[in-house]
């Protein structure tokens, strides 16, 4: 009889195994596609990339890369420039996040609300995100330097009518703010509207029947099912201002000079941007490895930290 | 006072004039290059804001680039267009696939790999731009596939470089997915692979076709990773490869420039258009019950 | 089902689509690179006649200006062990860059044709390219019309005068502004570079590298300095502020194009986007001294240098000859790409009226060295043009500047 029992059990877990298996087999070969790709281009070239960090590398024709140890890293943090950065980088950001997501919330608000255009605002919002590189830096300089002035002239706001925005450096993080809020603010509103749109209608109608008004209905409904749109459109648009380039290079070209401990230096060069000009002006691909590198720890930690906080808020249905 | 049928008529005109005031002032910049691009290279600098005196002249520099010689458009154009359908699908398709197992599994290996693909969203691209090159050379001499200067290397770097962010999405967006929905069609007999491509796919709608459209934004005017790994003046050109020549070093070519922008932005917008339809068509009614 | 399938024949095409590789044929082909675009087109013409003259195939790509950055695509071709065969330096730092595969060619022929080839230690290894030159870009009809002469351009005292007037004339004589200078971001190579210049070599014998090496050593010369930073002054003071501050190259250049500005602070590059001026112009020198330096800077801006582990190296070494020597080679140089040739046998004169002018102050000896790259282009565009640009802005007094430009230079030189 035991032994019934025995193979029964045997049987079971044969069965509970081969599930197991297979489960697993699912698992990578779902996951292969992807990871594969991925460990293409970002793990490993990233692993050389750090290798590199640690060598005189300069990408050119060299008689040999040597060995340098933490000298690059060293370098990075003695920097003015690159400690300059970091702050205005950070200002930059979360001026950024806070203005995109604002905007892009509202934006998406309108266009998923009875509005009769709806479609084609959507597309409206969304298409300055296709602008890009020096077409961007041309038609925006041009809006602060004549447009901007000449109505700030009309309407009687004199310092703007005199002070060019991008000719002082901390006006010029406002302009950068202002364009890439311009430029991303319809890509941030897109994920909105996908989440707004997976509301549930019987939802809200029951909540209408119950009697609660709109104000209601928005912040106990809608707020929370949103919320998980919010970790996405949180972590990139911190990601996306850290790492800002192109807006930086085309518009403000690292920006006026301004003073910063006792020495002019370039007053809106973004980290992306020192890091870039630390490889082609300074010369020095290997150091600009290992500023990217100390860029990469910090960022991930400040947005796994986002993440890890968003998602303990999130509501999950 | 909201309840007054009245009122409400009134304060959804105010919404539909504001709303229709803010896309006018975020389009301002592109009506710029619009009537820019009808203009002749002086007059762009002379007077970027005045209406063009000649709209032929748009016509002219379309002409101008389509036929000439030295770009070969329309084949940068057929080699974009398979470029980003191809790299598209295959960052859709694979990415919801990844996502949806990291999601479903509750390992620590699951997790860890997910938290490797989003904290790879933060890798700067300059510290891998060189390296991506040298081991893309390495590994096509080693294996004989040809990776760079062909089609092979830059839609499987799209995907590689795309998954991040359409698996960060997709994960966050599968959560909203009940369990009993999935757990109803193995109920049914459905294996993991129906269940996946006929029952969870179709409910992602929505954000699968935003992340298209994310993705095929960037990918069809992206500059920098079909410069290194297709090469410029190679025989595999894209559109931005192709009217790169516009932007001399001292002298610019403002007029064909624009008019080569407004050009990349039809297709765009004829997609985002047809793509519409398909986020409206949420998954509101029927799917959760 | 369905869509495993499609996946899978979808792979297949794309791995298909991998052996449509071009086959090598037996042709010989040169790839050359260069960082002009707006002679691209230009430089095709003369690859497919070259063609056709030798049977040669030469790979020509541009990459510069606007999103391309040719230091970034030789990098990758490196990277990428396809490195071209020949391709520009632009002085020291790039030479350092490559120096591993650049070839010693001196023994060609055009070596002796030329004076301005790029000489390391002893052997030429550079091709000049062309030859340019700046100083004070003028327009001769309203100089004429304010009645001032432009000969005697070539020392301070003569710019404050022929500056003052012009401003009290600006009215009449329809312009904004008596400068067209540009001293903001992006533009910090027209002051940290080509004004700086003037600090190292005007009115410095051709060649002489006394008075920079001073400066390089951190000796510095405070009576030069101060000079130099009152002609710095007044070239800010009467310029467009707009212009000055946040212009790009083509706000700044359009201004003198459409004779808004008397003077232009470029040089004979210029040629390409005055193509539809009316006036008559030419060059003066700078006035950054109070005595007279009757000189304008011409040298090469950028020499060609040919890979030594090219697998067609004489064919290389042939193209660039063929530059020099055929009639095919000297018309595109000179007519289509509009560039001023490095080569005294070479008898073409081109169009442009800036270049006709770097073309007489040369025939008259008159010229001065570009010595700016013996600072290297980091501390030019980090250290330097950031203190222009605080002078531009008006947030530091001109003492204050001589201060910071007198530390930059000694630091600079630990």
């Amino acid at each position: 009889m035991s032994k019934f029992i025995e193979t029964f059990k045997k049987m079971g877990n044969d069965s509970l195994n081969q599930d197991k298996r297979n489960q697993k087999i699912v698992f990578w070969l779902f996951l292969f596609p992807s990871l594969f790709s991925f460990a293409m281009v970002q793990i490993i070239p990233f692993a050389i990339g750090i290798y590199y960090s640690f060598t005189n590398w300069s990408a050119t024709a060299q008689f040999s890369i040597d060995f340098v140890g933490l000298k690059n890293y060293f370098d990075a943090f003695q920097d003015p420039a690159f400690l300059y950065a970091t702050i205005i980088t950070s200002v930059y950001t979360i001026l950024n996040i806070m203005l995109v997501n604002v905007i892009a919330f509202s934006l998406a608000l309108l266009v998923t609300s009875q509005l009769k255009g709806r479609n084609i605002y959507r597309a409206g919002f969304f298409l300055p995100n296709i602008i890009g590189g020096i077409i961007l830096g041309y038609i925006w300089q041009f809006i602060f330097n004549y447009f901007v002035p000449r109505i700030a002239a009309m309407a009687g706001f004199t310092y703007l009518a005199e002070n060019l925005m991008l000719g002082n450096s901390n006006t010029a993080i406002l302009a950068m703010v202002i364009v890439s809020t311009w430029q991303s603010a319809g890509y941030i509103m897109m994920i909105y509207v996908a989440a707004l749109q997976n509301v549930p209608r019987d939802l809200i109608e029951a909540a209408q029947i119950d009697g609660a008004n709109a104000w209601q209905r928005f912040r106990n409904i809608t707020v929370p099912m949103v919320s998980q749109a919010f970790t996405v459109t949180l972590f990139l648009t911190l990601v996306n201002s850290f790492k800002q380039f192109d807006v930086n290079v085309s518009l403000t070209n690292g920006g006026p000079s301004t003073m910063f401990m006792g020495r002019a230096i370039k007053g809106t060069t973004l980290l992306a941007m020192n890091i870039s000009d630390t490889s082609t002006i300074s010369l020095n691909t290997a150091q600009a490895q290992a500023k990217a590198i100390i860029f990469f720890l910090v960022l991930v930690t400040f947005s796994l930290i986002q993440v890890y906080i968003s998602k303990k808020r999130e509501v999950e249905l | 006072m909201f309840k007054n049928i009245n009122n409400r008529i009134i304060l959804k005109n105010i919404a539909e004039m504001l709303t229709i005031g803010l896309v006018v002032l975020f389009l301002v910049p592109l009506f710029l290059v619009l009537i820019n691009a009808a203009k002749t290279n002086n007059e762009i600098i002379q007077t970027p804001l005045s209406l063009p005196t000649d709209w032929s002249i748009l016509w002219k520099n379309i002409t101008n680039i389509w036929s000439n010689p030295n770009l070969r458009y329309s084949q940068a154009l057929v080699n974009s267009t398979v470029i980003t359908v191809f790299s598209l699908l295959g960052i859709t398709i694979f990415s919801a696939m990844a996502a949806w197992v990291l999601l479903r599994t509750k390992t620590k290996t699951s997790m860890a790999i997910f938290m490797l693909f989003v904290a790879a969203m933060v890798i700067p691209f300059q510290v891998v731009m060189f390296p991506l090159v040298k081991w893309f050379g390495i590994f096509q001499s080693f294996t004989g596939i040809q990776m760079l200067r062909s089609y092979t290397g830059i839609i499987i770097a799209y995907i590689g470089f795309g998954s991040s962010l359409s698996i960060f999405m997709f994960h966050g967006f599968m959560k909203s997915i009940p369990h009993e929905i999935e757990e109803a069609a193995y109920m049914d007999g459905c294996g993991k692979f129906k269940t996946f491509f006929l029952i969870v796919l179709p409910i992602l709608k929505p954000i699968y076709v935003t992340i298209l459209i994310l993705n095929g934004i960037w990918i069809w005017n992206d500059f920098l990773l079909p410069m290194l790994v297709l090469g410029k003046g190679t025989p595999v050109q894209t559109l931005p490869l192709a009217v790169n020549n516009f932007a001399g070093a001292f002298l610019v070519s403002w007029d064909l420039m624009m008019t080569a922008i407004l050009m990349a932005l039809v297709p765009i917008i004829v997609f985002f258009l047809m793509a519409q339809k398909h986020i409206i068509k949420g998954m509101v009614e029927g799917s959760v019950k | 089902m369905k869509k495993i399938l499609t996946i899978i024949s979808m792979l297949l095409v794309v791995l298909s689509l991998t052996a449509c590789a071009p086959k090598q044929e037996e042709q010989v082909v040169i790839t050359f690179k260069q960082n002009k675009p707006e002679i691209d087109e230009a430089l095709q013409a003369y690859a497919a006649a070259y063609e056709e003259a030798t049977g040669v195939k030469v790979n020509v790509v541009s990459c510069g200006g606007g999103s391309c950055t040719l230091g970034d695509m030789l990098k990758a071709d490196y990277a990428a062990g396809e490195m071209p065969d020949i391709f520009p330096i632009d002085g020291p730092d790039s030479y350092k860059q490559w120096e591993a595969i650049i070839a010693d060619l001196s023994g060609e022929k055009w070596v002796s044709d030329t004076s301005v080839e790029y000489v390391v230690d002893g052997k030429v290894v550079g091709f000049p390219v062309a030859v340019e030159g700046w100083g004070m870009a003028y327009n001769a009809d309203l100089l004429k019309k304010a009645g001032i002469d432009p000969s005697t351009l070539n020392n301070y005292q003569a710019y404050v005068d022929a500056f003052v007037k012009l401003d009290g004339m600006k009215a009449e004589l329809g312009i904004d502004s008596v400068v067209s200078m540009a001293a903001g971001p992006g533009m910090y190579w027209v002051t940290a570079h080509h004004n700086f210049n003037s600090l190292l070599s005007n009115g410095v014998s051709y060649g002489d590298l006394s008075v920079a090496n001073k400066f390089l050593a951190g000796n510095i010369d405070q009576t030069r300095l101060n000079d130099y930073a009152n002609w710095v002054s007044l070239l800010f003071k009467y310029a467009d502020k707009t212009v000055l501050t946040t212009g790009n190259y083509d706000s700044q250049v359009g201004a003198f194009l459409n004779q808004k500005a008397v003077f232009l602070h470029q040089g004979n590059w210029v040629d390409g986007n005055l193509t539809a001026a009316t006036f008559d112009m030419a060059f003066a020198p700078h006035g950054s001294s109070t005595a007279v330096t009757d000189g304008i800077f011409v040298s090469a801006p950028a020499w060609y240098v040919v890979n030594k582990d090219s697998k067609n190296y004489q064919a290389a070494l042939d193209f660039l000859n063929n530059l020099v020597y055929t009639e095919l080679g000297q018309k595109y140089m000179v007519e289509d790409a509009g560039m001023i040739p490095a080569f005294v046998n070479i008898e073409l004169k081109p169009k442009g009226k800036l270049s006709q002018s770097v073309q007489s102050w040369t025939a008259d000896g008159k010229v001065y060295s570009w010595n700016q790259y013996l600072f290297a282009g980091e501390f030019r565009d980090n250290v330097l043009g950031p203190i222009y640009d605080q002078l531009a802005q008006g947030a530091v007094s001109v003492d204050k500047f001589v201060e910071l430009f007198k530390t930059a230079l000694t630091d600079n030189a630990k």
